[in-house]
């Protein structure tokens, strides 16, 4: 067998437990989805999807550059992500204590819940939102949303379904042909890549933030490289797995374009702006005609359960990390109390949260996206300080040049991150 | 991802575990009392013989030799901006609440890490160690010194969570010593490494009672750096088990992490099939780093079987056999396996005729049952052995072997002459890396 199938198959998820040789052929195609597609594509959740169309909504084309900067700084990351999971072996919670100690550690390990606490009620939010647009309360579906995903997760039939809920978040693919029949303005979107303005006002301010923050999530990053940790991927399968991240950050991107470009091209244009999920379905009309609605509420759906299956996972994972001894779901609760404590934190604490009578969805969707940059700043320093490091890196360790990039991309969150409390403050 | 903890059976483990207690020095009630957490002690002032601040504490220099608790050093001290060495011998009183030097004079020296020595907060706290006696690999949260034996000694390790919560928080909660959750340093392994590797004759020893298996497992937990160092730490011919009991692709990363020099010596006391199994999968230029470095012999013959197809009698077979002639007498064949008992393969005997072509296998019993000065030729007869050629493919060795219902099949050149065996355990090997690539079977992970 050549290397790159041995990869596959350890890269792969989902295509490992079901396949006979038979159907290897069927394994071939779905071991495209590896971690960096799974994180690309539960990037653009529901909370990925808003903030997009609200920006694209509320400023057109003007500031598709935001969009290009974060999957620029997504790419690289994670790619960065990937490369200290299989250098150093070891999961980035762990690794953040023992390079820079306890307080750190902690501090990492805090962050990380509080991030996907708020992304995780997006996702939350996302279901709410779907279920609304189907004519379900939300008193049903976030319970029973959050019921599902634990259960499938805790008794292990995830990898089962996980190609389900691929499949239904894969509807924003249809952004894809909204974007060309609602007849975009292309030139103006290349305008809107390449040449950084936009308004320096608060809002403005604060989606560019969100679209950073839902783009190059806290949880991706530590994600990515739990995951070479945890299938003991070695330097042979870097390769593979560097394919798979880029193309799963490129793909966050070019989703991430198209909703954005034909928000511009409808609701923009319409003078829409977005205060709940039915106007962002709207930006789906001009291909799904009166179906737009149950279009976006099926990927809505799809992406949220798909994100929320593996959230809570990731976190508990890396959180446990933190003991020196990362923890599975083969331990008990009994053995890896952190672990189970974080899983049932994040799930409750965020259903709850959505569960607030008047709980607003879709400010929920944006606040939570801009709480991912903040928290972004810490884990993003003691990333680019590791990749520096030539005692854990050695012949992997980052060039000056990466360096140099990796400083503009913070200094850019740090930018945002400033302004946006500038904003608050005033 | 992590593996549940291997149950500590046997009367080896219980008996090692129960004298580890009553050795340990933390027994001893003036230890005990005596502890100083060294967590607690970074940043603390260190003072001169009149009491006055000298500067902080940044870190502890233990060096390691062939002591079981490792002595400090000295002490990395920060005076105004600059980071300075102070010998140990200089260190008067060194407690939980005081750092005091025995002089007033301090000539500030540029640390430079020597050869043996670590730091005890850059090297060790919050770097993964092996729990010897847990079958773990943990991370410490924090080390204890004591005076013992007229110096003051690394004398505990703490890896618990407490602990190490303990040490976010600010001033005197993060310097209480809690010597309950505090285990002997002698049953844990460092790997902690400066420059080149710590040798400590404890953990040398810790691991040496380990199972080759269970430190396989070991090492697939560690981090890279921490996999090459735990290697080192093992004598070569166990060090050459643990290897053979590792995944193939472990092994794949760890052979890539080590000197050309330490792959060769370990790789040419591992079974040839095993050894050539890795060099396979090597690019070529790493796999001629190392064979040129190995006995010439053993480089050949690794090279004749990385040479063949993995599918084929030839790259399943173990080299591992010894060849006779018809005309040597049973004492000689009896004295070849007593010589080779080290090497797994003493069941026998393979005999050639004068032009050294295959005619017999004979077993250890028979030779044992026949008279010493008999020759191997009046010894021959059926049943004799299963043969098949260096290009057979797997299906067929199979067949062949469950055609015969034998342990193990000789596989011959196009000469007819003798060149390895195949035993059913290569077999076993060989099938379950097929059956590994057709199922895209992949270990238990937690992670979706």
């Amino acid at each position: 067998m050549t290397e790159v199938k041995k990869a596959a198959k350890k890269i792969s998820p989902s295509a490992a437990r079901t396949i006979t040789p038979r159907k290897i052929r069927i394994a071939a195609l779905l071991s495209v989805m590896g971690p960096g597609v799974i994180a690309g594509l539960s990037d653009d959740d529901p909370a990925g999807i808003t903030t997009y169309s609200v920006l694209g909504a509320k400023y057109g084309y003007q500031m598709l550059w935001v969009l290009v900067i974060s999957t620029i700084a997504l790419i690289l990351f994670q790619d960065l992500g990937a490369r200290i999971g299989v250098v150093t072996r070891q999961g980035l919670i762990g690794l953040v204590r023992q390079k820079y100690g306890a307080r750190s550690g902690v501090l990492s390990a805090v962050v990380l819940i509080l991030a996907n606490v708020g992304t995780m009620t997006a996702e939350f939010a996302g279901i709410a939102a779907a279920g609304q647009l189907f004519g379900y309360s939300k008193y049903v579906t976030v319970p029973a949303a959050a019921l599902i995903v634990s259960f499938l997760v805790l008794k292990g039939s995830f990898s089962r379904v996980e190609k389900v809920f691929f499949v239904l978040s894969a509807v924003f693919f249809a952004y894809i042909i909204a974007g060309f029949l609602a007849h975009p303005d292309w030139g103006k979107a290349f305008h809107g890549m390449v040449v950084p303005t936009m308004p320096f006002t608060k809002d403005a301010v604060f989606i560019a933030t969100a679209t950073l923050g839902t783009t190059l999530a806290p949880w991706g990053l530590a994600f990515i490289q739990s995951y070479a940790v945890d299938k003991r991927l070695t330097r042979d399968d870097l390769k593979l797995l560097r394919v798979d991240v880029w193309t799963g950050s490129l793909l966050t991107g070019v989703i991430g374009f198209f909703v954005i470009v034909t928000c511009a091209a409808t609701l923009n244009r319409q003078h829409i702006t977005i205060v709940n999920a039915s106007d962002a379905a709207a930006a789906l009309k001009p291909l799904a005609g009166t179906l737009a609605k149950d279009l976006f509420a099926i990927g809505l759906i799809g992406a949220a359960l798909l994100a929320a299956s593996i959230l809570p996972l990731s976190t508990a994972y890396s959180v446990s990390d933190l003991t020196g001894r990362p923890a599975a779901l083969d331990d008990s609760p009994k053995e890896a109390p952190l672990f189970y404590g974080t899983f049932a934190a994040i799930t409750g604490l965020s259903a709850l949260l959505i569960l607030i009578p008047g709980a607003p969805l879709i400010t929920i969707l944006v606040v939570s996206q801009i709480l991912n940059a903040a928290l972004l700043l810490p884990l993003l320093v003691y990333m680019y300080g590791i990749s520096k490091d030539k005692r854990l890196m050695g012949e992997y360790s980052a060039t000056k040049t990466m360096l140099w990039i990796y400083r503009v991309i913070i200094a850019i969150v740090f930018v945002c991150v400033g302004c946006m409390l500038w904003f608050t403050v005033h | 991802m992590k593996r549940p903890p291997v149950p500590v059976t046997g009367i080896n483990n219980v008996a090692k575990r129960i004298v580890g207690r009553r050795d340990s020095v933390l027994a001893r009630k003036n230890i005990r009392d005596s502890l100083v957490s060294v967590a607690g002690l970074i940043g603390r002032p260190v003072r001169d013989i009149e009491g006055k601040d000298i500067g902080r504490l940044v870190d502890v220099v233990v060096r390691h030799g062939e002591e079981t608790y490792p002595p400090v050093s000295g002490l990395i001290v920060k005076v105004g901006q600059r980071k300075s060495f102070i010998n140990g011998a200089r260190i008067s009183i060194l407690t939980k609440d005081e750092i005091r030097l025995s002089t007033t004079k301090i000539n500030l020296e540029d640390y430079q890490r020597r050869e043996g020595e670590s730091l005890l907060d850059g090297d060790v706290i919050d770097h993964q160690i092996v729990d010897v006696d847990g079958l773990r690999v943990v991370r410490s949260s924090d080390l204890y010194l004591a005076p013992f034996d007229k110096e003051i000694r690394v004398v505990g390790v703490d890896i618990s969570f407490v602990s190490f919560l303990r040490r976010i928080f600010p001033g005197a909660i993060r310097r209480r010593p809690t010597p309950e959750h505090v285990v002997d340093w002698a049953s844990v392994a460092s790997l902690a490494d400066g420059h080149g590797v710590v040798r400590t004759s404890n953990s040398r020893a810790a691991l040496s009672q380990l199972r080759p298996a269970d430190l396989a497992d070991l090492i697939e937990d560690l981090a890279g750096r921490e996999q090459g160092a735990l290697i080192e730490l093992l004598d070569p011919e166990l060090a050459a088990d643990v290897l053979e009991e590792m995944e193939e692709e472990e092994l794949q990363g760890l052979i890539r992490g080590l000197t050309s020099e330490r792959s060769a010596e370990l790789l040419s006391r591992m079974e040839p099939d095993e050894s050539a199994e890795v060099l396979r999968d090597l690019d070529e230029e790493h796999r001629e780093s190392i064979l040129q470095v190995m006995d010439a012999v053993v480089a050949k013959q690794l090279r004749e079987l990385v040479a063949f197809d993995e599918t084929l009698a030839g790259g399943i077979m173990t080299t591992h056999i010894l060849i006779v002639k018809e005309n040597d007498t049973v004492a000689h064949a009896l004295k070849l396996l007593v010589d080779n008992r080290e090497r797994d393969i003493s069941d026998g005997v393979v005999v050639v005729d004068a032009r050294g072509r295959l005619v017999d296998h004979i077993q250890v019993v028979e030779l044992v049952a026949a008279k010493a000065g008999a020759l191997l030729s009046t010894l021959i007869g059926p049943p004799y052995p299963t043969s098949i050629n260096l290009d057979t493919p797997l299906d067929e060795v199979v067949e062949e072997f469950s055609n015969n219902r034998g342990s193990s099949v000789i596989v011959v050149d196009a000469k007819n002459k003798p060149v390895g065996r195949i035993l059913a355990d290569d077999l076993v090997d060989a099938l379950a890396s097929q059956v590994d690539r057709r199922k895209f079977s992949q270990g238990s992970g937690g992670l979706s």
